[in-house]
């Protein structure tokens, strides 16, 4: 435990100090005439010694707390389950509405309340994983970077109570996402969560940055489809003589999309707040691969409590002090 | 006399001391001596011959006598004696409980150089600690000239050394002749300098005089922690003083003391002994019983 610290060191030259108390007695000496024929006494031997330690301790806890002794904040190494994980979620104004498509009212919860409730579980039982959050609607938003701040997540997945906002442009979504992990050096896997409630289509130029993206780095992905009811699903077959292009079918050709990309890939599509936490548990099941994760000990200030050793010390003086009984009173001393 | 505000008794002007042994010294005094002359207690006759003293011829003896012998009467002549304080001034006597010892031992001095003067005895003061202090000491005197300058430097004096082994030299210099030799001392010495001080001094009238403190023993506190600083080592010992340490220190004291006046009763008179305060009538009560 070499990480104990000081914010003065220079205090340190006075801690010889500490060693005073057991040479000199704190007690006032009382002149008798001979000492040297009496027999030790080893209770009173035993209370010496113990005052002048309890002297020494409070003049080293004094210094130490005038020093400002601390244990430095650190990092330790672990290795645990999880992955690093960035959560990216749409925020498009269909959001706001329930799974069956409308705006919420009663006791109706909206595809993106339900979502946020039981993301927020997910994180919470996920002790190691290494989270980071973004937005995407018209523009990706970056919210919150890789950390291990499950509060941290926790307040930025709330923050998305605000309503949402028009478009859904998944592609840019992707590639902030992608930005994010990449940023991030370590072995630990990568998982890509993507929240949404429908898709859009994906420019051909940054498809190919994706499709790049994607190969460099094996990267999970998985795509939580909140269905609203009577909508296009990820599996719908165009009927005959409807047309099979992105404009018309977007979910079904994101998910083509995703499935080309050549990376691991699952798709949950879920129409109702049951079936969202099963997707969620399947895909923490899923997520189980090991990782190396750093715990933060924080910075932890020793003064305080110094000073209450030193207080400690200092009363047991002050209470020998006051039964320190005199031969001669002092009122008759000259 | 601010020093001895305290005190209550005026010093007394006058020591009676009585000695039940004669004097072999020549010079007139008060006390009884070998000697014979003209004034003083009856001893014997002896014939004009023997003591060539025509004014005390005994009539009534010399009539009596049919050989016609002259008998002249021979009187016990009185005779000085000298008298010899030895002062220990080793550290202990610097104790300062109910009061100072130093300053008993001083008031002793006064009280016993006047009363000793005045008797037209010589009287000695040999102040000791581990070595003989010859600056407190006075040699024997009948003269008063020296004696304010004494008992002031007796006051003044702090004593600070260690061990009273001085006391067996300052023993030897009362000198031969037998004295009434005053041991002023508290009598904490070691059990073995005590019996050669004491083996000394066989020779002489000794009247050990103990100075002992109630705060030394008797009124010790029951409870409570109390640093003791030696006076003669300085060696420093915190006691928690609790009923049972007080009891043993006080059987302690009391072992020494019984010590102590064991071997004064075997080599001379019985210990006076001062607790706190000087009483005067009970010392020179003491003194006159002469043994």
């Amino acid at each position: 435990m070499t990480d104990f610290a000081l914010t003065t060191p220079s205090v340190l030259l006075l801690l010889p100090l500490a060693l005073l108390p057991l040479v000199v007695s704190a007690q006032r000496p009382q002149s008798y005439p001979s000492i040297d024929d009496l027999e030790i006494d080893p209770l009173s031997v035993a209370l010496d010694w113990a005052l002048r330690i309890a002297g020494a301790i409070a003049i080293a806890a004094l210094i130490l707390g005038i020093g400002g002794l601390h244990r430095l904040g650190r990092t330790i190494e672990k290795t645990g389950e999880g992955a690093h994980m960035v959560l990216l979620i749409d925020r498009s104004s269909s959001m706001d509405n329930t799974f069956a498509g409308r705006a919420p009212e009663g006791g109706e919860e909206s595809k993106s309340a339900a979502a946020r409730r039981l993301l927020k579980d997910f994180i919470l039982r996920r002790d190691h994983d290494l989270l980071g959050v973004a937005a995407f609607s018209t523009s990706p938003m970056h919210v919150l970077p890789m950390t291990d701040h499950k509060g941290a997540v926790v307040a930025a997945i709330d923050a998305m109570d605000r309503s949402g906002l028009a478009f859904t442009n998944v592609g840019r979504g992707l590639a902030l996402a992608l930005d994010m992990q990449e940023a991030d050096t370590s072995p630990a896997a990568r998982v890509i969560l993507l929240v949404s409630d429908g898709a859009a289509v994906i420019d051909r130029k940054v498809q190919e940055t994706l499709r790049a993206a994607f190969a460099r780095r094996p990267i999970n992905l998985y795509w939580l489809f909140l269905r609203t009811e009577g909508t296009p699903g990820i599996s719908t077959v165009p009927g005959p003589g409807e047309e099979d292009t992105p404009q018309a079918m977007p979910e079904r050709h994101l998910d083509k999309f995703f499935k080309s990309l050549g990376t691991s890939y699952r798709a949950f599509e879920a129409e109702n707040p049951e079936a969202v936490a099963e997707a969620i548990a399947e895909i923490s099941k899923l997520e189980r691969s090991p990782i190396t994760y750093h715990e933060r000990i924080p910075h932890d200030d020793l003064k305080a409590r110094c000073f209450a050793v030193a207080l400690a010390a200092l009363l047991v003086l002050l209470a020998a002090r006051l039964a320190e009984v005199r031969l001669v009173p002092a009122t008759e001393e000259t | 006399m601010t020093a001895r505000a305290k005190t209550a008794a005026p010093l007394p002007v006058d020591l009676p001391y009585r000695i039940v042994w004669k004097s072999r010294a020549l010079r007139q005094g008060a006390h009884r001596s070998v000697q014979s002359g003209a004034g003083g207690m009856f001893r014997d006759l002896a014939t004009l011959i023997e003591y060539n003293d025509p004014r005390r011829i005994d009539l009534r003896q010399s009539l009596r006598d049919p050989f016609e012998t002259l008998y002249v009467r021979r009187f016990e002549e009185k005779s000085q004696i000298g008298v010899a304080m030895l002062l220990d001034v080793s550290g202990s006597m610097g104790f300062h409980g109910a009061a100072r010892k130093m300053a008993l031992a001083a008031e002793l001095a006064q009280v016993f150089a006047t009363a000793v003067r005045r008797a037209g005895d010589t009287f000695a003061l040999y102040a000791a600690d581990d070595t003989v202090r010859e600056g407190l000491s006075v040699l024997p005197t009948r003269s008063r000239a020296g004696e304010a300058d004494m008992v002031a430097a007796l006051r003044a004096f702090v004593p600070a050394r260690r061990g009273a082994a001085g006391l067996i030299d300052a023993a030897r210099r009362v000198g031969r002749k037998r004295n009434l030799v005053l041991v002023v001392s508290d009598f904490l010495l070691p059990e073995d300098q005590l019996e050669a001080l004491f083996e000394v001094l066989s020779g002489h009238d000794v009247v050990p005089i103990r100075i002992a403190d109630s705060r030394e023993s008797a009124a010790l506190p029951s409870w409570g922690l109390v640093e003791l600083a030696d006076l003669e080592t300085g060696r420093r010992r915190l006691v928690a003083m609790r009923p049972a340490l007080r009891a043993e220190w006080q059987r302690r004291y009391e072992a020494r003391r019984s010590f102590f006046r064991r071997l004064a009763a075997r080599y001379g008179r019985e210990p006076f002994e001062i607790t706190d305060a000087i009483a005067w009538d009970r010392l020179g009560a003491h003194l006159a019983a002469g043994a």
